[in-house]
């Protein structure tokens, strides 16, 4: 599979948005995911179920972290890309 | 020190390089994980690490190896705006079950019409009319709905998937009004009628526009 680096500009500019709208697309599943395990940290009725349910949930807001960061990342590839 | 400020420590042309962790500052200048204020070519200094450490291979414990500066003053969490918006939006669903009506009501209209053109029974026709008028007013809450949810969930950001929801929801609410028009225009005459035709075509073409804009909001619940 070519890399970035092997892409005409054109190219580059498909294969950036394509990852954004891939990204993009994911940060609201992350989101629903998160309120899933809160909504189901509160339902718990052992810590440990409780635990567990709060630890999913942060793992999904490191998700959403990671993932707008990569975002905003390509956003500025994007439009460095065509400025450039 | 304010959230704002800690953004001027990101590390960059010899400046100290702090970061934020639960509300409080620490200094990571002398890290060898922080040089020149990136860590592991993902995270900048001058920014909050909170959310991220559900991610990193290692826990908090090795915030306990750099230096503390201070807590954050004033550090009241800065409430997104759509975060209302999008538990409302979350709760209600308005999109998906808006979606419904054109998507039901214009097919079964497209049938009735098909019917009238094969019996040639003017009730199915005046059927196929009422479903027009229903189905394609539908189309406008969901419309409506389908941008709310753009911009509360997508922040408005122009991908090839949306670019066609809009072009085709553009082109199928015209479909929809050329054929109310020109069958209002066509006087119930349908036989030898340029307007009736107009109307019909119209109308069917609808059916395949209207499915490719759900198509493409099928490809948002289920990505490739």
């Amino acid at each position: 599979m070519a890399g970035l680096n092997d892409m005409n500009k054109q190219e580059k500019i498909k294969a950036i948005e394509e990852m954004i709208q891939i990204v993009l697309l994911r940060i609201p599943k992350e989101i629903e995911a998160m309120h899933f395990y809160i909504k189901a940290a509160e339902k718990s009725t052992t810590d440990e179920a409780k635990n567990l349910f709060i630890a999913l949930a942060q793992q999904e807001k490191g998700h959403e972290a990671e993932l707008r960061r990569i975002l905003n990342d390509l956003k500025q590839q994007l439009m460095e890309l065509k400025n450039g | 020190m304010k959230r704002e400020d800690v953004k001027e420590f990101n590390g960059e042309n010899g400046k100290p390089a702090y970061i934020i962790f639960k509300g409080k500052v620490y200094d990571v200048t002398e890290s060898r994980l922080w040089k020149n204020g990136k860590h592991m070519g993902r995270h900048k200094a001058g920014g909050d690490m909170t959310d991220f450490i559900s991610m990193a291979p290692h826990d908090e414990k090795v915030l306990d190896k750099v230096k503390y500066v201070c807590d954050i003053e004033e550090d009241i969490p800065k409430e997104d705006p759509k975060e209302k918006w999008r538990n409302l939006y979350r709760r209600y669903h308005p999109h998906p079950i808006f979606i419904h009506f054109p998507m039901g009501v214009l097919y079964f209209g497209v049938f009735m019409l098909f019917l009238f053109l094969i019996f040639k029974i003017s009730e199915f026709e005046r059927t196929a009319y009422y479903a027009l008028l229903f189905g394609g007013t539908s189309v406008f809450p969901a419309v409506i709905t389908g941008l709310m949810s753009w911009y509360i969930n997508y922040d408005r950001t122009l991908t090839e998937i949306f670019k066609n929801k809009i072009i085709y929801s553009s082109f199928l609410i015209l479909l929809v009004i050329n054929a109310v028009v020109a069958r209002v225009l066509s006087g119930n005459q349908e036989e030898g009628n340029l307007w009736f035709y107009i109307y019909a075509i119209s109308y069917l073409l609808a059916i395949p526009v209207m499915t490719f804009v759900a198509y493409n909001g099928g490809r948002i619940t289920w990505p490739d």
